[in-house]
């Protein structure tokens, strides 16, 4: 148990490393766009006749710096505000601090996200031990097929094929905004509607991603089934049963970093999809602020995108340690 | 090891069962069609005997010890014969369910060292109560303290080995493993693939001497396949030399490798280098082994490399696959060569 402490104690103090590195790269990336958008907005300000200082202190709540402090004076301010987890406001919506735009959509995105996640993860590993069992019968090259095709359709032509059949051509499903005033929590009416407008989305994103799954699942089984300890399993007559969850725990080890990281990184790549269901997550939200120029957003989205790809990347490495003991004897940091 | 802590005994004998093969043939489909990998195998393992199986790679002597256990895998099928065992019947015609119990129960298999013949992902201690619940054991402190006992037996501590993991194990203390996972459930007969290889030298001598001392103590019958001679030399009583899937000659051990009367027998003996004296002395065998398609269909399979062919080219070898010929001293030989100089 000290162990994991100390191990997940390494893995946050390099996740938080990690971050720090992204955001500095994201504020430096920022002052290097052509056009400065700082810069911009602060002449925009200008010619709508406020004063500079009145401009600059606009300015500098958007951004979170300071504008014309020096490079090393805004970026501590910039890591200071970051502590207290003050991304700046929005361009977009005037008003709104980043950070409430952010968690509010990712709220929703998360909910798409998981749910689509652990839907083509079930389906593809499920799928992928059939196919890798029959592996030599029709079903088992019927369901590689399936998989291989499925994975080579992109997400946003699966996700137009359903819009067009589900919503316009038979209204199975309600193409309608999501009501923006309920209160997105573990409450009815809030996975209600979570439910009536992530399930097309949802499927969609399992539909485009589950033959990922399936086709490493299937080379995974076929090759645990060709280890030695599963003949030596078969040799002391274990019972069937036993050996299959011997194949399937050895066989699925693998598939959890692909689960992870698909996790962490499907925050920000549910894009095409969020857009094609009119769906208010943080796809839709970065590409309506990458539109209209609203860095401080863009750069709150990355923030969190990041975040969670390296905090996916920390789970997956926690969790070898508990499932798979060669791991677990191997010392972390 | 006393009786009363055994969950059961097949009969109570204090030596094995004995095992009768007769006309094994085991078939691999391949493209060019279903070739032979063993065939015509007739072999006896006497209660309480060990008998070595040595041959070079690919002769088949694997496939044959799966075949013990109706084990063979695809695309390979036994064909035809009779592998009887004492109180268990022929194993080729027992149905799924109980070769499964025969399996582990009846008859115990031993993994090669190198190969990775436990679940990496659980503790030895759990594998063997996997192993107790398929064979229907009530009593699972009774398996646990006659696996200690086994691991004990073979100098390791029960407890440390049952708590670890494969990746926590030597070779040496795998292979103990194997054994204690093979006999745990009173299996009387006990098959060996290549216990030795891949250990290093001392890991060597020390399975060999557990080998023959479990094999004492516990009555068993047992099957030592390798391709070491040194090893065979060491503890078989009997030695059954395979080519090219045929029993090219079997006998006693000490008289077999003293007076080898089969031309590879005498090949491969004169292969081995000594540790004194000049190590040329010690003789390659010219050739290869033959693989499934090069296995010549008619006469017998060890001409093209056989000295004695060379001499004087004789007609039934092309023609004739020579039998197992009875050349006295409980010893058989497939030779033409040797049968009519006798």
């Amino acid at each position: 148990m000290l162990k994991f402490l100390r191990r997940l104690a390494g893995h946050v103090v390099r996740g938080l490393v990690m971050i720090w590195i992204v955001t500095t790269f994201t504020f430096v990336l920022v002052r290097l766009m052509p056009g400065d958008p700082v810069q911009t907005q602060y002449e925009t300000l200008l010619s709508k006749g406020m004063s500079p200082d009145q401009a600059k202190a606009q300015v500098a709540v958007t951004y979170g710096f300071v504008p014309h402090g020096s490079f090393w004076s805004q970026y501590g301010h910039y890591l200071w505000q970051l502590l207290h987890f003050d991304l700046g406001r929005s361009v977009r919506a005037q008003g709104v601090s980043v950070t409430t735009e952010v968690l509010s959509t990712a709220k929703w995105t998360i909910g798409l996200v998981l749910a689509g996640t652990l839907l083509s993860f079930l389906f593809g590993v499920v799928l992928g031990v059939v196919a890798a069992m029959r592996r030599n019968s029709h079903l088992g090259n019927g369901l590689s097929i399936v998989g291989s095709l499925l994975h080579g359709v992109p997400q946003y032509v699966m996700a137009l094929i359903l819009v067009t059949f589900l919503t316009v051509k038979f209204k199975l499903f309600s193409t309608g905004p999501v009501d923006g005033l309920l209160e997105p929590g573990f409450n009815g009416p809030y996975i209600a509607s979570i439910v009536a407008h992530a399930v097309l989305p949802a499927v969609a994103f399992a539909l485009s991603s589950f033959g990922g799954y399936l086709l490493s699942m299937k080379s995974s089984v076929v090759s645990v089934l060709g280890d030695d300890f599963i003949l030596a399993s078969e040799l002391r007559g274990i019972r069937p049963s036993i050996i299959f969850r011997y194949v399937a725990r050895n066989a699925i080890l693998p598939l959890f970093t692909v689960l992870a990281l698909s996790l962490g990184f499907m925050v920000g790549g549910a894009v095409f999809i969020e857009n094609a269901f009119n769906y208010p997550g943080m796809g839709a939200m970065l590409v309506a602020s990458i539109g209209q120029r609203d860095y401080s957003e863009m750069s709150g989205a990355f923030l969190l995108i990041t975040m969670a790809v390296i905090i996916a990347n920390i789970c997956a490495d926690m969790l070898y340690t508990v499932i798979d003991p060669r791991v677990r004897r191997g010392e972390g940091a | 090891m006393t009786a009363a802590t055994e969950p059961s005994t097949v009969d109570g004998a204090s030596t094995g069962p004995g095992v009768r093969i007769s006309d094994l043939t085991v078939a691999y489909r391949t493209p060019a069609g279903e070739l032979p990998a063993v065939s015509g195998i007739n072999l006896e393992l006497a209660p309480g005997s060990i008998t070595g199986l040595v041959g070079e790679s690919g002769s088949g002597k694997s496939t044959m010890a799966l075949a013990m256990l109706n084990a063979v895998q695809q695309p390979g099928r036994i064909t035809g014969g009779v592998i009887e065992i004492d109180g268990l019947g022929d194993v080729l015609s027992l149905s799924p369910k109980q070769i499964r119990a025969a399996r582990g129960g009846s008859i115990g298999y031993v993994f090669q060292a190198a190969q990775n013949s436990l679940n990496p992902l659980k503790t030895v201690g759990k594998q063997l109560l996997d192993l107790g619940r398929s064979h229907g054991v009530e009593d699972k402190r009774a398996l646990v303290r006659q696996a200690k006992e086994l691991l004990s037996r073979m100098g390791l501590s029960g407890e440390r080995v049952l708590d670890s993991y494969q990746h926590e194990l030597s070779g040496g203390m795998r292979q103990r493993v194997g054994i204690m996972l093979a006999l745990v459930l009173n299996a009387h007969v006990l098959v060996l693939d290549e216990p030795t290889t891949a250990l290093d030298m001392i890991s060597q001598a020390n399975i060999l001497s557990i080998i023959k001392d479990v094999h004492a103590e516990h009555g068993l019958t047992t099957l030592v396949v390798t391709h070491d001679i040194g090893v065979v030399a060491e503890v078989a009583d009997r030695v059954a030399v395979m080519y090219g899937g045929r029993l090219v000659e079997q006998g006693p051990t000490v008289d077999v490798l003293r007076a080898p009367s089969h031309p590879y027998t005498r090949g491969l003996i004169t292969a081995i280098p000594r540790l004194t004296g000049d190590p040329d002395v010690a003789q390659p065998l010219p050739g290869r082994p033959p693989t499934l398609g090069t296995i010549p269909r008619q006469g017998c399979v060890f001409r093209e490399r056989c000295a004695v062919y060379a001499a004087g080219a004789r007609e039934d070898c092309e023609t004739v696959d020579p039998p197992a010929y009875d050349i006295g001293a409980e010893r058989l030989v497939a030779c033409h060569v040797v049968e009519e100089e006798r």
